[in-house]
Parts: structure tokens; C-alpha cells; sequence
């Protein structure tokens, strides 16, 4: 209804009253049927966009929309039909090209359709709800070309022999390859995966599985494995170029499983070349590369990592029970931190210090150095060795990793208590005789054990040296306030408080005179000063630098124990003694005299006493002269004998003796322990935690275990249950 | 206390007390002809300067009653008479354990030594009696633990009727052991234990995770090797 009103120039808006011509419709569609077709046949050029859009425009606007849409699709549907037949008319290798070259013409035109039909695109057609035009156009490729009878099969056997070619070998256009995969994954995640990648990935597992086949039957192991990384890489580059970025890792997969997952133990357990031979032989890019492949499959690790394990624990049970390599105690433990450095090195440059690794490394060392009961002692032994000469002239640096390597294979003992008893012995010898090289490199150790054991472990070692310092002091004192003295022998005494050095019996012999008389001003000078004090002189565990001459005059300065003192000094009364009559001089007990005996007169270079008759061994009926032909070319000769050594068989038995000894008032503080805070407990879960308690010192025997709670009911300290036997009380 | 009720006719009390050496004094209302009786069979056993009948006074009612000095029965007996010290029994021990057992005489308790042994076999009893045995053996003040020897015979005397196949095993092997030279008093019930619950002489039931004292693990472990 117009404005009646009357108003200034009012510009309406055209009226243009539209004539539905029925005709309108198909004149318009058949204009637009041509532009298509036109488009299809590359003559696009000669197309006026505008008035091709206008054209739709209007048909959608009129409400024809329908008519477009269904024609769109015909019109389309019959040239792809077309197109299809040129595919399937091209040959051989053409095919793929032909197939590419109509693919990019399809999509240039379905680009310059859709420009056209852009509005029916935005509002007939989401209101029709029917496919947008780039859509429909992609579909109906999809439908009318690719999944054509003719071309389907053909393009996918197509695809797989390129890929195959270029497995074995030859080189493949991988452009034209990509193109072809881009548009199957342009059609559909779907389209891509039935038509190609499945069948791919089934292929492929078929060819590797015949490839792996073939090379486990010609190749060793590191090759193997080197085609197998070779392979591997080759998979994931074709992805990179022309595959679907999702596909790597399902064909990884493929290749994974094929060659190394299906022979991963016939690969580990091939004879001079598997796993074994590669640790053997420090092969770390053999192994490093093993390691790389085996972490991609189930249970790989693991499996390099059990048979890693059986044969560490082989070789090392070898090497702790072969009696050869036992005779000396040192190049026994330096074995053992060679292996340890050896396994380090694998684990470190072809493991990537994998923890689980490192922990089986660890677990094995455990298991073999335990097995022989002696390895404490020999550990003690081996650092006496370092501390005594082995690190002279060794930086301070190098002496903290030796000793740190020490204690690792400390750590993995489980009678630690024995090597405790060991230690104090040898700490004591190079004490006493004053033959440690390094003080520093001493208190490091003990250090070193402290953090690792608390203070109970160390505190009598400390004790020891606290007495060594203590006594230089006393020495000092009695010196200052006896002048007189300083023309004599010099005495130089160390007072052991008892109890922090190892229990020796005490058996005192004769000492000399001269000696005596000393000893007797130190006691009286001493116990003046430390009232309530009690001093016993191990005369077994001392030293005397004495000068001697000989026939010829021959002068010599010789370092021997105080026992050998005991028997020389006799011979300044004496020409000729008999054993018996040197025994009951001295005091000095039978088999330490005999040793004592054996070792002036009988080695090489230290026989400074002659023995009749001239045996090896020291009779009772034997008499002993001064050797007055004695020489050395050394003005000082050494002959004390206070080196620690590995012990004998009695003496092993005897500390070990001790060991057991000193364990049993241990468990029973453990177990009084337990049971004073949980009051009631049963069996099973007393040697547990007994046993838990005392690792960190020993591992305690259940049956020892169970000997000392018995012993405790005894006391009365734990009752059985009247009513469950298993169960133990705690008696206030 | 009152007057217990006797067999007899009771006698008119005497009106003087008898004051035994022990320094107890038995007033005379409460005594009754029964417990005079009873009286003047402990009499006739006691060592009159100790007041209690000693080794040979035991030794002498053995032969009395007719069952040799070693027997169980007289074990049972000072388990009933509740006995303190082996080898004595007091009076007021003889006087409490004869009331229980209802006799006043050397023929009436004859006759009741086989209902005492049928009593103490009683499960309720058994345990009981069984752990009597062992401390009646610890004659030393302070003593825990018996010898080896002793526990054989006691093994055989306590254990022997019911258990006789495991006695005889057990006391082989606590003959040839080293490791335990005394029993102690845990080791001593869990024979009984043992007897009662592993079935023998497979030992299928024995369970060495068990807390059985390690005398038994022992003990087993040498039956097996006997056995293979």
C-alpha cells in the first residue's frame, strides 16, 4: 500500500514484477548445464562469472533451487562417467597419470561450480539439508570414479606394486604417489583406509614377514638387525613423503612385529653373534641399536634385560668360585670392579642408562658376590692393599672414585658385619705399623662407611684412630718429663683402649732387659697419670728397628716384630741356641715362634740366623746360630711379618666363629624390639621383621632366628599363647 | 572348717592339742576319727624331725600300696596331692589330697589309684598333669630346664601308654642329639602338642613355618632322613 501522504522525492524501490515463465526455469538450468560443461572441457575462459552467478542466483531465488541441485548432480554424475572411461582407457603406468591429471581437473572445476553456485551453497541447500556442492562434487568422484568396477582394484594394485617396487629397490614417482594418496585421504578418512591403507598394511606384513624369513636365515645377529633399522627408517621416511601422517605408526607397527617381535629370541640366543656375544665383546652399536628396536615390541626390554641377567649371574658365580682367581684376594676384587665398569660402560653408552638395567645389574652383582662367603674379607683385603701402597702417589681425586667403587661392592654384601670384623683387623695392622699411605684417604673411607651404615658401624674404627693420636701425646709427655732416657732405645708405645681394636689374647712373652725396664717407667709413668686404668702389653702385635753386626763386620739396621727382638737379643749372650732353650727364654707360644723362627732363618735375604740341620721347616731339636754371612745390599732390611693376609683355614673359622657370636645378642636386641612395641606378634612376622631390622647388617638366619626367641622364653622375656601356638607375647 | 561328715561314729573330742613339729596346731573340734586317720597315716611315712614324708617314706608306701617307686600311678599322686618338692609330701598336703580323693586308709587308697589314673586321663586333666610332671622334676631352686636323661624316663612315664610309638622315636633322638643337652619348659609342652597333633609317623601334617620349637624342627628333619 503506498504512502497517500504527501512527502518529498521518495525513491522507491523497483517493482519489478517478475513473470514466472515457466520456461524461465529451463532456460535458465541450460544456460548454466553449458557453463558446466564448458568447465569440464577446459573452456572456461570464454564464461562470464557474473552473469553465471546471477543465472543461479535467481533460479534459487525463484524457487527453483530443486531443479538446480538435481541437475547439478546429473550434469556432473555424466561427466564424471565420462572421465572415468579415459581412466580406465589408459595404460599400464598411464593409468595413474591419467587418473592424477583428471583428478586436478575435477577439482578446478568443482571450484569454479561452486564459486558459481555459492548461494544456492548457502541457503537452498542448508535448508533442503542436501550435501554442499565441494562435497557432493568430492562424493561423486568418489562414487562414480574410485569406486568404479573398472578402476577400484585396478588403482589400488596399482599403489601397492609402486610401494613394493620401491621396497626392493627401484625409484618410484613419489609425487605422483602423494597426489594420489592426498585425494584418497581428501574423500574420506574412510575412503583412505579401506581402499588403501588396509590393504597396504596387510601387504606389508606379508612382505616383511618373508623378508624377515630371509634374512634370519643368512644373516648374524648385528646385521639382522642393522636391515631391521634399515627397514624401519625406509617405512617411516615413505610416510613423511607420501603417506598419511596416521599411518606411521601402524606400519611401524607392522615392521616391528614382522621382524624384530616374531624373532626376538632366535635374534637374542643366536650363537656367536646373539646378546651374549655382543656384552661379551663391548659391541655398543650392536647393542645400542638392539636396544632401540627391542623397546619398540612387547617385552623386548625385558627380555634383553632377563638374559643380561642369567648371564651376569653365570659369569659371575664363575668368577667367584674359580679357586685359581681366588689365591689373590685383590686381583679378585679387581675383578669384580672391572666387570662392574665393563657393565656400567654397556649400560651407560648402548642402554641409555636405563634404570631397570642398572637395577639388574645391581641385583646380579648382589646375588654372586655373595655366594662366596669370603668375598667381605677379600673386599677388606683389597682396600688394605690400595690404603697400604696401591694409592701412593694417586691423586686425591682418583683415590674418592676408587674408593667410591669400593663401596658399591660394599653395598651389595650381606654380611656386612663380617667385613666390619675384617676391616678393624687390617685397619689396625697398618696402623700399628704405621704403613697407611694416605691418612686423608683412611678418614674418607670411614667416612664414606659411616653415611652408609650409621655411627655404630664406625665408631670403634674412629676409636682407633683417636687412641693412635692420643698416644703420640702420651709418648711426648713420658719423653719430656724422663730426660734421661734419651740416650737408650727409644720406646714408642700405643695405647689400645680395649674394645675398639680386635680382641687378641694377650700372651706376654720375656721381653729383653732392657726393654722391660722401659716398659715398667712407661706403665708406672702412665697408670701415674690414668689411675684405675689397666695396661697389658701385646707383645704380639709389635715392632723393633735393632742395629746388627755381623762377622764381617758387616753392619745392618733390621725392622723385625718384637717377638723376632725377643729371640735376636738372646744371641748377644749367646753363640748357639737350642730351639727349646729359645722357647722358654722368650715365652713366646709354639706356632708363633716357630713363624717368627722360620722367617729369620729360613728366606732368602732375611736369613740373619743360621739353623742346623739346614730344613725348611723349624724342628724342636733344631739349634739355631747367628749367620755371620749374612748380607743384603740394603743397609735396612725388613724382616717383621705384620702384613694383613687373606687368612688360613683355622683362623677363617675362628672369626667366623666370632661373627656368629657377636649376631646372636643383635637379633635378640631385635627381637626384644619388635616386641616391645607391638606386644603380640605372630611367627611368621617375627623373622620378618627381625629379618628387616638387621639387613643393613646381616641377613639373619630364620633358624637362628627362631633359636633366640626360644631362648628368650627361657628368660622369660616372651610367652607363647596358650590358645595360638604361632603367637608370641611380650612380657613386661 | 566344719566337721566332716564320716564314715563312723564320731568319738567325743579329746580335749588336748596336738601340736605337730611344723608348728601348726590342729584344733580339736575340727577333727574328726577320719582325719585322725588320715593323720596317723602320714605319721606312720613321716620322718618325724621333718615332719614330712620324705624319699624313704614314699619309697615305704610304694611297697605298701604294691606299685614299684618308679611308677606313674605314684606321679599321679603327688599330682593330686598337689605335691611342691619331689620326693615329700607335706602334711597338709597328705591330709588335702586324700580328703579329695575321699580315703583314709592304705586299702582304700589302693583301691583308688585306678579312678585316679582314669581321672587324670581326662582331656580336661591331661594338660594339666602333664605339665606337673616337668616342674615336679625341677628340684633345684631357679631350675628351668631338666636333663636329657630325665625327660626320656619322664617321656616314657607320662606319654608312654598313649603315645608309645613317638615316645620311642623322640627319646632315640634326644639320645643321639648334641644341640640341646636340658628341655625347658616351652620344648616340654610341645612334645604333648606334638604328639596329639602331627599325625605319625608320615608327619604329612608338619609344618616347619610353623612356630614349633626348633628341638621339633630338628626332630623331624631327622625322622624324614631315617625314613627315605
Amino acid at each position: 500500500m503506498s504512502n497517500q501522504k504527501k512527502r518529498n522525492f521518495q525513491i522507491e524501490a523497483f517493482k519489478h514484477r517478475v513473470v514466472v515463465d515457466p520456461k524461465y526455469a529451463e532456460k535458465t538450468w541450460s544456460v548454466l548445464e553449458h557453463a558446466i560443461h564448458e568447465i569440464y572441457n577446459h573452456n572456461a575462459s570464454g564464461l562470464s562469472f557474473e552473469e553465471l552467478y546471477r543465472n543461479a542466483y535467481n533460479m534459487v531465488l525463484h524457487k527453483f533451487g530443486e531443479k538446480l541441485y538435481s541437475g547439478l548432480v546429473t550434469t556432473m554424475t555424466a561427466h564424471l562417467k565420462e572421465i572415468s572411461k579415459s581412466i580406465e582407457a589408459a595404460q599400464g603406468g598411464l593409468f595413474l597419470e591419467e587418473l592424477n591429471r583428471k583428478w586436478n581437473d575435477h577439482n578446478k572445476a568443482l571450484q569454479m561450480i561452486r564459486d558459481i553456485l555459492m548461494y544456492m551453497d548457502r541457503t537452498y541447500i542448508p535448508n533442503a539439508h542436501k550435501t554442499p556442492v565441494h562435497e557432493l562434487g568430492l562424493n561423486l568422484w568418489r562414487d562414480n570414479v574410485i569406486h568404479s568396477s573398472k578402476i577400484q582394484s585396478r588403482l589400488l594394485s596399482m599403489l601397492l606394486e609402486l610401494v613394493h617396487k620401491e621396497r626392493t629397490g627401484e625409484v618410484i614417482d613419489r609425487g605422483l604417489m602423494r597426489n594420489i594418496i592426498k585425494m584418497l585421504m581428501d574423500l574420506g578418512s574412510s575412503v583412505y583406509q579401506e581402499d588403501f591403507e588396509k590393504p597396504f598394511l596387510e601387504v606389508s606384513a606379508e612382505f616383511y614377514m618373508g623378508e624377515s624369513q630371509k634374512f634370519i636365515e643368512c644373516c648374524d645377529c648385528g646385521d639382522y638387525l642393522k636391515k631391521a633399522e634399515i627397514r624401519l627408517n625406509e617405512e617411516i621416511e615413505r610416510v613423511t613423503h607420501y603417506l598419511d601422517v596416521k599411518s606411521e605408526v601402524k606400519i611401524t607397527n607392522v615392521v616391528e612385529k614382522e621382524m624384530i617381535a616374531s624373532h626376538m629370541m632366535r635374534l637374542v640366543h643366536m650363537e656367536n653373534s646373539g646378546l651374549v656375544n655382543m656384552l661379551l665383546d663391548d659391541k655398543y652399536e650392536d647393542l645400542g641399536r638392539m636396544y632401540n628396536l627391542f623397546r619398540r615390541v612387547p617385552n623386548g626390554l625385558s627380555t634383553i634385560r632377563d638374559v643380561m641377567t642369567s648371564h651376569l649371574r653365570e659369569i659371575g658365580k664363575q668368577l667367584v668360585t674359580d679357586a685359581e682367581k681366588l689365591k689373590d684376594p685383590v686381583e679378585f676384587v679387581q675383578r669384580l670392579l672391572d666387570e662392574k665398569d665393563k657393565y656400567d660402560n654397556i649400560i651407560s653408552q648402548a642402554f641409555c642408562n636405563d634404570k631397570m638395567f642398572q637395577n639388574a645389574l645391581n641385583s646380579s652383582f648382589e646375588y654372586f658376590i655373595n655366594l662366596n662367603n669370603r668375598s667381605p674379607e677379600f673386599i677388606s683385603l683389597f682396600v688394605d692393599d690400595k690404603l697400604r701402597k696401591g694409592l701412593k702417589g694417586v691423586g686425591e681425586e682418583e683415590v674418592e672414585i676408587i674408593l667410591d667403587k669400593v663401596m658399591m661392592l660394599f653395598r651389595y654384601l650381606q654380611e656386612k658385619d663380617v667385613f666390619e670384623k675384617y676391616y678393624k683387623q687390617h685397619l689396625a695392622k697398618r696402623l700399628l705399623s704405621g704403613k697407611t699411605v694416605s691418612d686423608e684417604a683412611e678418614r674418607s673411607l670411614i667416612v664414606k662407611l659411616k653415611t652408609e651404615c650409621g655411627y655404630q658401624f664406625t665408631s670403634k674404627l674412629e676409636g682407633m684412630f683417636t687412641d693412635m693420636k692420643t698416644s703420640q701425646d702420651t709418648m711426648q709427655g713420658f719423653y719430656a718429663s724422663h730426660l734421661e732416657l734419651t740416650d737408650g732405645p727409644t720406646l714408642v708405645v700405643q695405647v689400645l683402649t680395649t674394645g675398639s681394636w680386635p680382641t687378641q689374647p694377650s700372651i706376654t712373652c720375656n721381653l729383653p732387659a732392657e726393654m722391660s725396664a722401659l716398659c715398667e717407667k712407661f706403665r708406672s709413668y702412665y697408670l701415674g697419670t690414668h689411675t684405675g686404668r689397666r695396661l697389658s702389653w701385646q707383645t704380639n702385635m709389635g715392632t723393633a728397628d735393632i742395629k746388627a753386626t755381623f762377622g764381617k763386620g758387616q753392619k745392618h739396621e733390621l725392622n723385625v716384630s718384637t717377638y723376632q727382638m725377643c729371640v735376636l737379643m738372646l744371641f748377644n749372650n749367646a753363640d748357639r741356641l737350642s730351639y727349646k732353650e729359645i722357647e722358654q727364654a722368650t715365652g713366646i707360644p709354639t706356632s708363633d715362634l716357630k713363624r717368627c723362627l722360620q722367617s729369620m732363618a729360613c728366606v732368602k735375604g732375611k736369613n740373619v740366623l743360621r739353623k742346623e740341620p739346614m730344613s725348611k721347616d723349624i724342628g724342636e731339636e733344631d739349634a739355631l746360630f747367628v749367620n755371620d754371612k749374612f748380607t743384603s745390599k740394603f743397609y735396612k732390611v725388613k724382616i717383621g711379618t705384620v702384613v694383613a693376609q687373606k687368612e688360613t683355614e683355622p683362623e677363617k673359622l675362628e672369626t667366623r666363629q666370632r661373627v656368629e657370636e657377636d649376631r646372636k645378642p643383635q637379633i635378640e636386641a631385635a627381637i626384644v624390639r619388635i616386641m616391645k612395641s607391638r606386644r603380640v606378634l605372630d611367627h611368621n612376622n617375627i623373622i620378618a621383621e627381625v629379618t628387616k631390622q638387621l639387613q643393613s647388617r646381616f641377613l639373619a638366619n630364620p633358624t637362628e632366628i627362631k633359636k633366640r626367641i626360644e631362648s628368650l622364653i627361657e628368660r622369660d622375656f616372651l610367652e607363647r599363647d596358650n590358645n595360638d601356638r604361632k603367637l608370641y607375647r611380650y612380657l613386661a | 572348717m566344719p566337721p566332716r561328715a564320716s564314715k563312723r561314729k564320731s568319738v567325743p573330742p579329746n580335749s588336748s592339742s596336738v601340736t605337730s613339729s611344723d608348728g601348726r596346731s590342729v584344733s580339736n573340734k575340727a577333727k574328726t576319727k577320719g582325719m585322725e586317720k588320715v593323720d596317723r597315716l602320714f605319721n606312720t611315712y613321716a620322718n618325724s624331725s621333718l615332719g614330712m614324708i620324705d624319699p624313704e617314706g614314699i619309697e615305704a608306701l610304694c611297697a605298701d600300696l604294691g606299685v614299684d617307686y618308679t611308677d606313674v600311678r605314684i606321679l599321679m599322686l603327688a599330682w593330686k596331692l598337689k605335691s611342691e618338692k619331689q620326693g615329700y609330701f607335706t602334711r597338709e598336703e597328705w591330709q588335702t589330697g586324700l580328703k579329695e580323693l575321699g580315703v583314709d586308709s592304705l586299702s582304700k587308697l589302693k583301691k583308688a589309684l585306678p579312678e585316679l589314673e582314669k581321672e587324670v586321663e581326662k582331656p580336661s586333666n591331661y594338660e594339666g598333669f602333664y605339665i606337673y610332671a616337668f616342674r615336679y622334676c625341677l628340684t633345684e631352686e631357679k631350675q628351668k630346664s631338666v636333663d636329657i636323661e630325665s625327660i626320656c624316663e619322664l617321656l616314657n612315664l607320662v606319654l608312654g601308654v598313649q603315645f608309645r610309638p613317638q615316645v620311642d622315636s623322640l627319646v632315640e633322638y634326644l639320645k643321639v642329639q648334641n644341640d640341646y643337652k636340658v628341655i625347658n619348659a616351652d620344648q616340654w609342652i610341645n612334645f604333648l602338642r606334638f604328639c596329639k597333633e602331627i599325625s605319625f609317623p608320615d608327619l604329612g601334617n608338619y609344618d616347619a613355618n610353623q612356630a614349633w620349637p626348633l628341638i621339633l624342627d630338628n626332630f623331624v628333619e631327622w625322622m624324614r632322613e631315617k625314613q627315605s
